[in-house]
């Protein structure tokens, strides 16, 4: 059989550039236990330039995930504690006063870094948390009247604790849309959760992690993801996919056509093509087949859809929906 | 001086009498209120038949005593029937009283009718029968009415349309919804059977019809590529039928993970085909029509092997 040669070629490059993801990897786990998907979804989001939204009971070390993220990439990295009494100038800056001059002076606010760490995103009201929109959205901050573009690559990674609910804020559906996807963190297994104990009771775990991945690795992948191969039956799949959670009656689910409140938005079309094509690469793929797409369907879509009130009355999630949807949806 | 005494009796003898008539006219009210004065009115005088007649009788009669109307039965008072009478009795003076009874009749017949004769019954102040009178009231006449009159009176509708016959259309109506009926449980019963006999019809006939039909096309200048496409589709339907694995919603490594739960003996022979159809489908890869027909080969293999349940 005759490949495409294109193809077989950036398959081959992928295959070379993507290491530095093993190698980040590989050091992320010398302090992180499990949560190897929850790495891997990290990953997706820093080549495909999109931001994460970590959900997790307290103590499932989300925090702790995306400081060893960090600390495995030569990236600049600011943590932010999101508290009640933020401001949004404590977020993206705010104009000073410099007496010499007799002028007001931006001053960047902690939002200027590569990976930024929203801990507890949900602890500050809505108008912080909006002031990351346009940081998210188009990478840049206006501050007064003048705009600054946001380093490359930029990432916020949000954590949020979905049992707690005094003294929070939900987030701005605006803003949850931003998030190309929302990872639940679950519990560790037995034996996961046995070398965890003796982990963190022997030495500090960030301590180990080295500085892995530079920059230029990130631009590199992101510059071949972009040309990874989507063929047009995978293209429609994933726009039946999202076009099923806003008509599900048209693909055989009406019991969802009352439950489902609000559909995925076309936002989410776009996240999935291109958190799909993100985990072909660390597939070491040159194309994207459907089950990439499968297999981020959870992560990318359920934010996105909001529940209508006899869902609520049923509890059921939208993950529920999205299992149904994927369960209905012929796959090319 | 005789003369003159003979003259004033004379004059007496004129003046007495006088004096007494006068007296007799002037005692005569009192006199008269002693005994009883009936009057009888009728009204109308002229009526149609049915209509009716009212018929009053006033009684004055001293004070003390009573009076009473009695009428003879209903087939002597044919052609009047009595519909309804009312009695009232008031004082006229400190001696005499009057009593008033009003009757109403009905009046059938024609031509000048007379009333029946009434009789008073008189009663003292001991409740005694003192006297008994009979009045006959005045005659009445009953017109009848003319065919014409009678038109006046309550003029004829005009005959109406007959109404739209429903009742006859019935039979047919049952006749439409029975034939509709029958029609729809014959049809209920035909699919019901096709689909039976679907489920019954082996997936792997199925799958090796498809996949000889396939083989035809792709002779016929059918695109390899759209081959391998066909091809997947056709492996997948055959393993969610055969194996009822939800094979056509499910991504390759679903399918190769659930066939290798149930241990089937071409479990390498359907993931290297379906492998390669996701490479021709998603990868841009372009086998040649010989590749392609050397997979519909072993495609129609993998459904018609015994370890399969083909045939």
């Amino acid at each position: 059989m005759q490949h495409a040669a294109v193809l077989e070629e950036l398959g081959r490059e992928i295959a070379e550039s993507s290491v530095f993801l093993d190698r980040a990897a590989e050091q992320i786990s010398s302090c992180i236990i499990g949560q190897k998907e929850v790495v891997r979804r990290v990953f997706i989001a820093l080549l495909a330039g999109g931001h994460i939204l970590l959900e997790g009971v307290p103590g499932l070390a989300k925090t702790l995930i995306v400081r060893s993220f960090a600390a495995s990439m030569n990236l600049q990295f600011r943590r932010i504690q999101f508290t009640p009494d933020m401001l949004p100038a404590d977020l993206v800056g705010t104009m000073v006063y410099n007496p010499r001059d007799m002028e007001f002076h931006p001053r960047q606010g902690p939002v200027f870094a590569n990976v930024i760490l929203a801990d507890e995103i949900n602890r500050s009201p809505a108008k912080v948390q909006s002031a990351l929109l346009e940081a998210m959205q188009e990478k840049q901050v206006t501050i007064g009247s003048a705009t600054f573009p946001l380093p490359s690559p930029f990432m916020v990674l949000a954590t949020q604790n979905p049992i707690e609910h005094e003294g929070t804020y939900l987030l701005p559906e605006a803003q949850v849309d931003r998030f190309m996807m929302k990872v639940i963190v679950d519990y560790p297994n037995y034996e996961e959760e046995l070398e965890i104990m003796l982990l963190a009771s022997a030495s500090p775990p960030l301590a180990e992690i080295r500085p892995v991945v530079e920059p230029g690795d990130i631009a590199r992948a992101r510059s071949l993801i972009d040309r990874i191969y989507v063929d047009s039956r995978v293209q429609r799949y994933i726009v039946d996919l999202v076009v099923a959670t806003r008509n599900p009656a048209a693909y055989g689910l009406q019991k969802l056509e009352t439950m489902i409140e609000y559909g995925a938005s076309p936002r989410a079309s776009i996240f999935l093509l291109l958190a799909a094509k993100a985990h072909a690469f660390l597939q070491h793929r040159a194309y994207i087949t459907p089950e990439d797409v499968k297999s981020l369907a959870f992560d990318t879509l359920r934010h996105r859809i909001i529940p209508g009130y006899e869902a609520e009355a049923d509890n059921i999630s939208t993950d529920d929906f999205i299992r149904d949807i994927l369960q209905h949806v012929q796959v090319p | 001086m005789r003369g003159v005494i003979e003259r004033l009796r004379n004059t007496a003898r004129c003046i007495v009498p006088l004096i007494l008539a006068f007296l007799s006219i002037a005692v005569t009210p009192h006199v008269r209120a002693a005994q009883p004065t009936v009057t009888v009115r009728v009204s109308p005088d002229s009526l149609y038949a049915g209509e009716r007649i009212v018929c009053i009788a006033d009684i004055q009669h001293p004070r003390g005593t009573a009076v009473a109307v009695e009428l003879p039965d209903s087939a002597a008072l044919s052609p009047f029937m009595l519909i309804g009478r009312k009695q009232s009795s008031k004082p006229l003076s400190a001696s005499a009283a009057e009593e008033r009874v009003e009757m109403e009749f009905a009046v059938f017949g024609s031509g000048s009718q007379r009333l029946p004769p009434l009789t008073l019954v008189f009663f003292d102040s001991r409740g005694r029968i003192s006297g008994r009178e009979e009045f006959r009231p005045a005659a009445v006449f009953v017109k009848t009415f003319t065919p014409q009159e009678m038109l006046e009176l309550r003029p004829l509708k005009p005959p109406t349309a007959p109404g739209f016959p429903f009742m006859l259309f019935l039979p047919v109506l049952l006749g439409i919804f029975g034939f509709a009926a029958a029609v729809l449980l014959v049809l209920f019963f035909v699919k019901r059977r096709v689909r039976l006999f679907s489920e019954a019809v082996d997936p792997a006939q199925v799958a090796s019809r498809k996949l000889r039909r396939l083989d035809t096309r792709l002779s016929s200048g059918m695109l390899p590529s759209e081959c391998y496409a066909e091809l997947s589709t056709i492996m997948r339907e055959y393993l969610e039928r055969h194996y009822h694995i939800p094979a056509l919603e499910a991504v390759t490594p679903e399918i190769e993970r659930d066939l290798r739960k149930l241990g089937i003996s071409s479990f390498e022979a359907i993931m290297s085909l379906l492998r390669q159809a996701d490479l021709v489908k998603f990868a841009d890869s372009r086998p040649t029509a010989e590749e392609s027909r050397n997979s519909i080969r072993q495609a129609g293999e993998i459904v018609r092997s015994p370890g399969n349940g083909g045939g």
